[in-house]
């Protein structure tokens, strides 16, 4: 049986832009063809779902019947790729309760694959998160990514004081997500479709949609640049201990229906 | 079905004679019944626009609603002929547009064309702009010489995309006659279909340029004659525009 791989995407702090970088990695796997299921704690609306309402389960990831839904069935599961996006406020209780589980035990035996995307805000609330969860990713790959799809701009950030949190941080990766235009994110947002069926031109039903060809143009050159920076990181090598690997794909007009 | 080219009238430089290159294209494409639609490029005037109201639409392409504006008309239309009067202000910003939506790979793969008619002038940012342009965007660039703008022009600074992109000369008018062109109700094609006492300065002058179009839409169609039968050595959509 080939080795799971659990990817933790989260922030102790909100509108960080946590789904959206869920979002990009299930398009990622799906180009990939690697099979995933992610789990979106964002009960009960569930962002993540509307969007992967096929490859995607509601859960309450502090229930104990919930954590069983996810950990213990990594292993029997179809998909080998496991994404969890803990919404806001709930990265270091997560943490914690995997380290209770025993899972982060499993991980450091070589049992399974653990990578977690810590998304960063602005504020130096966010640098602080960091070395709270740094504890918990000893074993694991620790990504640390820094979202400017929003136009977020780092000014908190004092270079110094960056450095001084990143230094304690030796195997922490930065990833960085480009700015996406506004009007292309929002009409991703109104089609509730994954990136790569926007840039297909369908509907979330595999249907022939009418989007915009600049918009389109525009996700399709930004999702080009988020999964060159998973390509930087070799993402597709961590799992691939998990699953046969695959030729790096571009991202080109291709749906999921 | 024939390739409907998209023809782009560009130069980093102002005044150099973009508005009157498009200006001929279309009445060289209207003379011959073309379907035919023209965008003006030229947020604060829009002087293309104002001459030809029922073919030439007025478009900003600073924000993203005018590049939507633009750009998806442009592909929707698979048919016409279509003439771009891009100002020099937005140069850079147009072919940046341009290569981060894929707009070159689209439109050849729905059989469209595009062509930039770049107005060379001799100024080394001119040069440093038509270099950086041919670097980073795969599109067919065709120079264009405005003896009006620059008596001399090094070919070697500005080499076409291909053999078939060649070079589009317009000769130098006198200061009179460049007055009567320049008149708001003067056409082309109706001039040059009057030749009452005779052919002019300026009948020589529109059929000369008629000529080069004609050549350049030889050229195009012999390349991609070659291309399809394997000799065109490269088409240089290959590469991501």
């Amino acid at each position: 049986m080939s080795k799971p791989t659990v990817i933790v995407v989260g922030a102790d702090k909100g509108g960080v832009g946590k789904t959206t970088v869920a979002r990009t990695l299930l398009d990622y796997f799906t180009a990939h063809h690697l099979p995933t299921r992610a789990f979106d704690t964002e009960s009960p609306k569930g962002t993540l779902k509307r969007f992967h309402p096929e490859d995607c389960d509601i859960v309450d990831v502090t229930s104990v019947a919930d954590q069983m839904r996810i950990f213990d069935t990594l292993t029997s599961a179809d998909a080998s790729v496991t994404i969890i996006d803990v919404r806001a406020g709930l990265l270091s209780p997560t943490l914690r309760a995997l380290r209770d589980i025993g899972f982060l035990d499993a991980v450091k035996k070589g049992q399974l694959n653990f990578i977690i995307f810590h998304i960063l805000g602005s504020s130096i609330a966010s640098l602080n998160e960091i070395e709270d969860t740094a504890a918990f990713a000893v074993d694991s790959k620790y990504f640390l990514v820094k979202n400017f799809i929003n136009n977020t701009s780092f000014f908190e950030w004092d270079q110094a004081t960056h450095a001084s949190y990143f230094r304690k941080l030796k195997d922490a990766i930065e990833i960085t997500i480009p700015k996406l235009n506004e009007m292309a994110y929002e009409q991703v947002e109104l089609a509730s479709v994954p990136f790569l069926t926007f840039v297909a031109n369908k509907g979330a039903k595999g249907d022939s949609a009418n989007y915009s060809f600049v918009l389109r143009g525009y996700v399709r050159h930004w999702l080009g640049n988020v999964w060159g920076e998973y390509d930087r990181i070799k993402l597709n090598e961590l799992v691939a201990s998990s699953a046969a690997p695959a030729q790096a794909p571009r991202v080109q007009a291709v749906g999921r229906s | 079905m024939q390739p409907a080219p998209i023809y782009i009238v560009a130069s980093p430089r102002p005044r150099v004679g973009k508005t009157l290159l498009a200006r001929l294209l279309i009445e060289f494409f209207y003379s011959r019944s073309r379907p035919l639609v023209g965008y003006d490029l030229n947020p604060r005037e829009s002087l293309l626009a104002e001459r030809f109201p029922k073919l030439v639409w007025p478009v900003d392409i600073t924000g993203t609603r005018g590049q939507m504006e633009l750009f998806d008309r442009l592909i929707a239309d698979t048919a016409s002929t279509k003439i771009i009067d891009l100002g020099s202000p937005l140069f850079d910003h147009f072919f940046s547009v341009v290569r981060e939506i894929g707009f070159i790979q689209e439109a050849r793969r729905l059989s469209m064309e595009p062509i930039v008619l770049f107005i060379a002038d001799p100024a080394p940012a001119t040069m440093r702009s038509y270099a950086e342009l041919r670097s980073r965007l795969a599109v067919t660039t065709v120079p264009v010489h405005n003896e009006s703008v620059s008596l001399m022009f090094a070919k070697e600074d500005f080499p076409g995309s291909g053999p078939e992109s060649g070079l589009i000369r317009i000769p130098r008018l006198s200061a009179i006659v460049r007055g009567v062109i320049d008149r708001p109700s003067f056409s082309f094609g109706a001039y040059l279909d009057r030749r009452q006492g005779g052919p002019t300065e300026i009948h020589e002058w529109i059929a000369q340029i008629f000529n080069e179009f004609r050549d350049l839409e030889l050229r195009m169609l012999m390349g991609r004659v070659n291309l399809s039968l394997g000799r065109g050595g490269r088409r240089e959509d290959q590469s991501a525009g």
